[in-house]
């Protein structure tokens, strides 16, 4: 290597363009996804005698042709943010929390539980103390399989697995004992419930502020969202604990030898985890009802593995995804109303889009791969341009 | 030229976006030899061989076998012109047989007939001396037999041409010359094999011919006969290479590493000590327990009993964090397994180990970002490391930049003792150079290192103080003059002589 006359690297050149090489990248990748699921997804439609311009422009203007419909839109991503971060926390650190589902129903009774018995609570104090219980309840039952992997290794997939049964066994059990409600109220249906939570339990609406009805349930709970994002990123990416994580999600064994006790860095993931999704059931629990109903809006923990997969498990993309998906979802009532597509149209384009997804991200991170090869190899002086050689070879040899 | 050549490659040119990896090259292989290639690591040796089978079309020349031009699109089209290749990381099927992978793809029929194909292979493999079980499973072999399955394979397809990219990089020193045996016993039944290597000892005692590739281009042909180490490595480098460099004489003070039967997974009770401003070498085959006592000391595996001390202080179960801040610096065997996050940034691996240094940190447990790229800036340019800039990821660097980094990140904890293991492994004759000089200032700087290495030319070179593992014992002591037969015995566990000796 002493051989080669390369000028010595000077480390402050082109730093950012690797950073925008990334992204750009990405982006890219999202792009190319979206356009190849809308193309298919026109197929599917053309099949069924209808115009794709018709369908899609039924459901952009169902979500973004009036207030109202963006109102849903975002009551729809809102707690979608909430449970893909807490996938993509453990995803972070290597574990696929499965169990978010379990979780955030877990999370609910918690906060059922305490909007209704520490109702003496004084203004805006009940609504945060009942958050608060919402996020310990689902953190407890977060710590069992954690707990459970680094003292025995019971996989994590496996044990979330079985917990999300446990969980929906646990809301059946509150609503019918402890927190089965009291007072029949007139106009309600006697459905299985909890009582009515009082007023200050509740997040207040945000909506009416921009004109948007009450009925879209846009509360303060997006803003907190937002802040949440933000804050996982920060801790991801500012903080030891990020880093640790994602030194054990990328290499437990260099991570191990360079001194982070990966059984520590999994628990701590997995308490963040859990409080995150014990924020999921609040829309619903403190913005859209008032009660803790025994129909809850289920499948927003299994949801928001799609989304964080969708937002490639970083906090902006989930936003993002998040909002893209509020929008499929508000389309399957545009596609019911305005064409003759069955709804069940907006699901298979939700599989086509995770598919694609999947696949341009894998070339997208494929090509930057090589492309960073390649350069670091001139750099390096073509005495080391072995790897560089040795990535097209891999590319080559896959197929 | 008695015979006319088998292969021939002539003005072979293959560019990659920035590099020229072959720059004509031309080459000739003839029947039953054993021929070369050497170079340094990216020198366009592997490159070529993969143009030869087809899984690299390449940019111009031509390729001739038998005297007729062909063209070679994919491996199926090399096998079928009788050119086989075995590549460093093996394609097997690990439940399966030995005989099942020899023979996948080519069953002849739906229904199975394990006991024709075990007996095909088993008469294949008596035809060319090679001991295997072919009903043995393949995950239950080692890796010198698995390598031996690897060439079954081809042969098994009637190739003429084996080409073995690196194939001793993965071996012991048993197992190489297990190899080489099976290689002259295939010359001698005609066929050829090309040995792409860097071990210029290796290849002068198995090669008949050698051709050496610097920088993409043919820089020379040559034989044993005719060459020397030194002077192949001058021609591999372009310039003298140093093999012994010189050993600073240090003084020698007290005990800094302390090991008292140390038992756990292979280790059976070591005792050993280190002293400061001395290397002490651990020689021995791979497998011997050398993983174990580097993890059982850095604290990464779980002890039966026994104890580590490191200035007379317990390290025995502390954590791995604790026993780094205490003093102990690791280069480990796998650096891709243990040293580097392969997909983070230099920057991050630069401060992996010291992430909790208040240099590094705050007290809430925010990265004091600023500082460490401050640290990994100074550190690529201290360390020479060739790299884009502290944002790339360590995947992107060669394997000798790799290491450079890892030496640049622990040595400059300024430690009480260097844990080595394997530090030249996969590593090129310049990188080995820079190594192997860090180690021999650390001596000089006082501190205490324990080399664990596969490679003996690695132990004399560095050494004050030898001593032989075996079985997860140690099983000699010798001074860093005794004769390598004596340590070689140790190695092998011959204990009563190597006492005597």
């Amino acid at each position: 290597m002493a051989t080669i006359e390369a000028p010595a690297p000077t480390v402050r050149e082109r730093v950012r363009p690797e950073w925008l090489e990334n992204i750009g990248g990405q982006l890219l990748a999202l792009v190319a996804a979206l356009v190849i699921a809308l193309l298919l997804g026109s197929l599917i439609i053309l099949a069924y005698g209808e115009s794709p311009a018709a369908v899609y422009g039924a459901i952009l203007t169902f979500s973004f042709g009036s207030r109202d419909g963006f109102g849903y839109v975002i009551s729809i991503a809102t707690p979608l943010i909430f449970s893909a971060l807490a996938v993509a926390v453990c995803f972070k650190g290597g574990m696929f929390n499965i169990g978010v589902e379990g979780q955030y129903l877990v999370g609910m009774v918690a906060a059922a539980w305490a909007a209704l018995k520490l109702d003496f609570l004084p203004g805006p104090l009940l609504m945060w103390v009942t958050i608060v219980f919402g996020m310990l309840g689902a953190v407890a039952f977060a710590l069992v399989p954690a707990v459970l992997k680094v003292r025995t290794g019971a996989h994590e997939v496996v044990t979330t697995i079985m917990m999300n049964g446990i969980a929906i066994s646990l809301v059946a059990w509150a609503i019918n004992g402890p927190l089965h409600f009291t007072q029949q109220l007139a106009g309600f249906n006697i459905n299985l419930r909890t009582d009515p939570f009082k007023a200050n339990a509740r997040i207040p609406d945000l909506g009416h502020r921009f004109g948007i009805p009450d009925s879209a349930h846009l509360s303060w709970l997006f803003p907190m969202a937002l802040v949440t994002a933000a804050i996982v990123w920060f801790v991801l990416k500012r903080m030891r604990l990020g880093y640790e994580a994602r030194a054990v999600g990328a290499s437990a064994g260099s991570a191990q030898a360079g001194g982070i006790s990966i059984g520590s860095v999994q628990i701590k993931l997995f308490i963040l985890s859990g409080a995150l999704a014990g924020l999921v059931g609040m829309q619903q629990l403190l913005a859209d009802k008032g009660y803790l109903p025994v129909q809850y809006e289920a499948a927003l923990g299994f949801t928001g593995i799609a989304v964080a997969f969708l937002g490639q498990n970083s906090p902006l993309g989930i936003v993002l995804a998040a909002v893209l998906w509020g929008v499929l979802a508000r389309g399957e009532t545009a596609v019911q109303i305005d064409t003759d597509v069955p709804r069940e149209f907006v699901i298979i384009l939700q599989g086509i889009l995770i598919i694609s997804v999947v696949v341009t991200y894998q070339l997208a991170q494929r090509r930057l791969l090589a492309r960073q090869l390649r350069k670091a190899a001139t750099v390096e002086g073509i005495g080391d341009s072995a790897a560089a050689v040795d990535i097209e070879g891999l590319a080559k040899e896959d197929r | 030229m008695s015979t006319p050549p088998l292969v021939v490659m002539r003005g072979v040119t293959k560019r990659f976006p920035g590099v020229v990896a072959n720059d004509d090259v031309s080459l000739e292989l003839r029947a039953g030899e054993v021929h070369a290639l050497v170079g340094e690591n990216g020198a366009g040796k592997s490159t070529l061989m993969r143009i030869l089978y087809g899984i690299y079309p390449p940019d111009g020349g031509s390729i001739e076998v038998r005297g007729r031009e062909v063209r070679i699109h994919s491996p199926r089209d090399a096998i079928a012109s009788g050119i086989g290749m075995v590549h460093q990381h093996f394609v097997l099927v690990d439940p399966f047989t030995v005989a099942e992978n020899v023979i996948l793809g080519l069953e002849g029929s739906q229904l199975l007939h394990p006991d024709g194909s075990n007996q095909r292979v088993a008469e294949l493999a008596d035809r060319y001396g090679f001991q295997i079980d072919p009903a043995a499973r393949v995950e239950e072999l080692s890796v010198g037999e698995e390598q031996r399955v690897e060439i079954l394979k081809a042969l098994y397809r009637g190739v003429d041409v084996l080409i073995l990219d690196e194939p001793t990089a993965v071996l012991t020193p048993a197992e190489t010359s297990a190899l080489f045996a099976n290689l002259r016993q295939l010359r001698e039944t005609g066929k050829t094999i090309v040995f792409i290597s860097h071990k210029l000892d290796e290849v002068l005692e198995i090669a008949d011919r050698i051709t050496v590739l610097r920088r993409g281009k043919v820089v020379g042909e040559t034989a044993p006969a005719e060459t020397s180490k030194a002077r192949l490595a001058e021609m591999m480098v372009g310039r003298p290479v140093l093999f012994r460099l010189e050993k600073p004489r240090t003084t020698i003070g007290e005990a800094v590493l302390q090991l008292v039967g140390l038992r756990g997974g292979r280790l059976r009770g070591i005792d050993l000590e280190v002293r400061s401003g001395e290397i002490v070498g651990v020689a021995g085959v791979e497998g011997n327990g050398q993983r174990d006592l580097a993890d059982a000391i850095m604290g990464l595996r779980p002890l039966e009993g026994g104890s580590v001390l490191l200035d007379g202080r317990e390290l025995t179960s502390t954590s791995t964090g604790d026993i780094r801040n205490a003093g102990v610096a690791f280069i480990p065997e796998d650096r891709q397994d243990q040293g580097l996050v392969l997909d983070m940034s230099l920057w991050e691996n630069a401060v992996l180990g010291r992430q909790e240094d208040e240099d590094f940190s705050r007290r809430g447990g925010i990265l004091l970002i600023k500082r460490i790229k401050q640290l990994a800036a100074r550190l690529l340019q201290e360390f020479d490391i060739r790299a884009r800039g502290i944002e790339t990821s360590a995947r992107t660097l060669s394997g000798g930049n790799q290491q450079k980094l890892i030496l640049a990140r622990e040595l400059e904890t300024d430690p009480r003792l260097l844990l080595a293991a394997q530090p030249t492994r996969g590593l090129d004759v310049g990188a080995i150079e820079f190594v192997w000089s860090e180690i021999l200032e650390q001596k000089a700087a006082g501190r205490a290192i324990l080399l664990i290495s596969a490679e003996l030319d690695e132990i004399y070179a560095l050494s004050d103080r030898i001593v032989t593992l075996y079985e997860g014992r140690i099983t000699g002591e010798y001074p860093p003059d005794a004769p390598a037969e004596e340590v070689g015995r140790g190695m092998l566990g011959d204990v009563a002589s190597a006492k005597a000796g």
